[in-house]
């Protein structure tokens, strides 16, 4: 992990709500999938931690929701050409083994973009299978990313584009078909608890990447902490954000 | 060659610039981002006797200029630090190992069971003690003595740092306890407590509702704070509370501090200790100043 000045490339508006930041750091960024990166945000003491959802040599691309007043400002004003402070990469991220042949992913809402860098590292080695799920056809977004995968389908939770329904019920509706080794995915914990709950039966193996609100990044401070179901505490950023979906949801 | 060195109860630390405790752990995350051996010391984690899980998240939340954290104290205890941490940490610099408790009972035990292992103790006050109804030891001038003559009483050789709280009447009073107890240095501010809130859900931001306020926007504070226990008491004292950058550094120098601690800054920039030692010492070179220590103090009031 490196503490960086990035140049801002890019940073614009994929959907109404969603904006992609594309910046340059001095030197190449090896990055594995499902990695994070803490974006400082002027005039805010808190760096934002979001997932990279590109990694191409030291260009950098995350997407991020405006939620709150930090992403906001990030999006008003990180123009081209400006810098910004970055620590990065960050986390364990989504890790296939040799013999894990075929992927799932399933991906609710901005859940979609840490799915994409996995996306992108397994298509070429891998069967990967996508299932991504947005609220509607407005808010569809990544198609030409998603379309790499060998399979799978894009959902929309009113039917207006593609399966009509959660990104679980579409991956639930052809998971005996495409018969996947290893399921990541990163989305609201209602939609991994139930995708969690559904592979447990089928005992497939999952992985699940969580969010929770951050201090350093590095696991040095204690703030992000999730309880695991045996009841040790584990740092999002550091132990995580990745886990073993039963470790989560039991 | 501008000397950065400062001696602290007879110990001497490279340069003035110490990570707060709780911000970095016991140094080996930051470790990966540079070599913390370049700081001055480093206040661990706050350490208890027996290990702790802590709050329910979120534990952090953030505000116009300063952050809110209620972490609670989550650490392995005090025997994990030792047979894991220690020995690595004090290869790279100065420890001053933070130690917590609920009962007087319990700062005797971990000043006991660390005497002579680091190269400070520094006693954090803030927390409640059980046996008197849960007020902080840090707020009332009696218990503040009363804990810090606990605790000194159980070190023979490691001096004594107490961290003095700001949710007091008066900071000055709460100084000069700590030092009639027999601290041999004062650290402050620690956090003021502050409440952050979610108006959507009409809910606090921190799962404990209330939490520690630090970060830039409490700086005034703390430096007023710090003026007033360093010309209260006879000990050094070391100054904390919203330090971004060297110029912040200096000004609590200047206000009486010997050392400075660095904690929420940590979270925005990774190198935020090295940059301000690195700044302190460009700042002494442009004005001529040989020895950081000769600032401590140097700032003149209006009369």
């Amino acid at each position: 992990m490196r503490e960086v000045i990035a140049r801002v490339l890019e940073n614009a508006p994929i959907t109404e709500d969603v904006f992609s930041l594309t910046f340059c750091c001095e030197e190449e960024i090896p990055v594995r999938a499902g990695q994070f990166a803490m974006i400082g945000v002027s005039g805010f003491p808190l760096r934002r931690p979001i997932a990279i959802c590109k990694a191409e040599g030291e260009r950098i691309t995350v997407c991020y929701r405006l939620k709150g007043e930090g992403t906001k400002r990030m999006s008003r004003e990180l123009k081209p050409g400006e810098n910004l402070s970055v620590l990065l990469p960050l986390g364990n991220g989504f890790y296939a083994a040799e013999e894990e042949r075929r992927i799932a992913l399933v991906g609710g809402g901005a859940g979609v973009f840490p799915l994409i860098s996995a996306l992108r590292q397994y298509a070429d080695k891998k069967q990967v299978f996508a299932y991504m799920g947005f609220k509607n056809k407005e808010n569809l977004c990544m198609e030409h990313e998603i379309y790499r995968a060998s399979g799978g389908l894009i959902a929309t939770d009113d039917g207006s584009f593609g399966f009509h329904g959660s990104a679980v019920a579409a991956f639930e509706s052809e998971a005996d078909k495409i018969k996947p080794e290893v399921v990541f995915s990163c989305g609201p914990l209602p939609m991994m608890r139930a995708l969690a709950e559904y592979t447990k039966r089928k005992n497939i193996k999952t992985f699940v990447s969580l969010e929770e609100r951050m201090g350093c990044g590095l696991g040095a401070c204690l703030v992000c902490i999730c309880e695991k179901t045996n009841g040790e505490h584990a740092r999002v950023c550091k132990d995580g954000p990745v886990f073993d979906a039963r470790e989560i949801f039991g | 060659m501008v000397d950065l060195s400062v001696n602290i109860c007879g110990v001497e630390l490279k340069n003035p610039v110490i990570p707060a405790s709780g911000t970095f752990g016991f140094g080996r995350e930051f470790n990966e981002i540079y070599d913390i051996s370049v700081l001055g010391g480093v206040a661990t984690k706050g350490l208890t006797l027996e290990p702790r899980a802590g709050n329910p998240v979120p534990r952090i939340a953030e505000s116009k200029g300063v952050i809110l954290n209620s972490v609670g104290l989550q650490n392995p205890g005090v025997e994990s630090f030792i047979e894991n941490d220690l020995n690595w940490l004090k290869n790279k610099t100065r420890v001053l190992a933070n130690v917590a408790g609920k009962t007087l009972s319990d700062y005797e035990k971990i000043c006991a069971r660390l005497d002579g292992m680091v190269d400070f103790i520094e006693l954090n006050i803030s927390c409640p003690n059980v046996k008197a109804g849960g007020m902080a030891f840090g707020i009332k001038p009696e218990s503040v003595k009363e804990v810090t003559h606990v605790a000194k009483s159980a070190l023979k050789k490691t001096p004594l740092i107490v961290k003095l709280s700001p949710n007091v009447e008066s900071i000055a009073r709460n100084a000069i306890a700590a030092e009639e107890g027999g601290a041999d240095c004062l650290s402050l501010i620690n956090t003021i407590t502050g409440l952050a809130v979610d108006i959507e859900n009409r809910r606090p931001i921190l799962a404990n509702n209330t939490g520690g306020v630090s970060g830039a926007g409490v700086k005034p504070i703390a430096l007023r704070m710090v003026y007033e226990a360093a010309h209260a008491v006879n000990i050094p004292v070391i100054g904390m509370g919203g330090i971004t950058c060297a110029e912040d550094a200096v000004e609590f120098l200047m206000a009486g501090a010997v050392a400075v601690q660095v904690g929420t800054r940590n979270f925005k920039n990774s190198r935020a200790c090295p940059d301000i030692i690195e700044g302190l010492r460009g700042w002494c070179e442009r004005h001529g100043v040989e020895k950081v220590s000769s600032l401590t103090g140097t700032l003149k009031f209006y009369q």
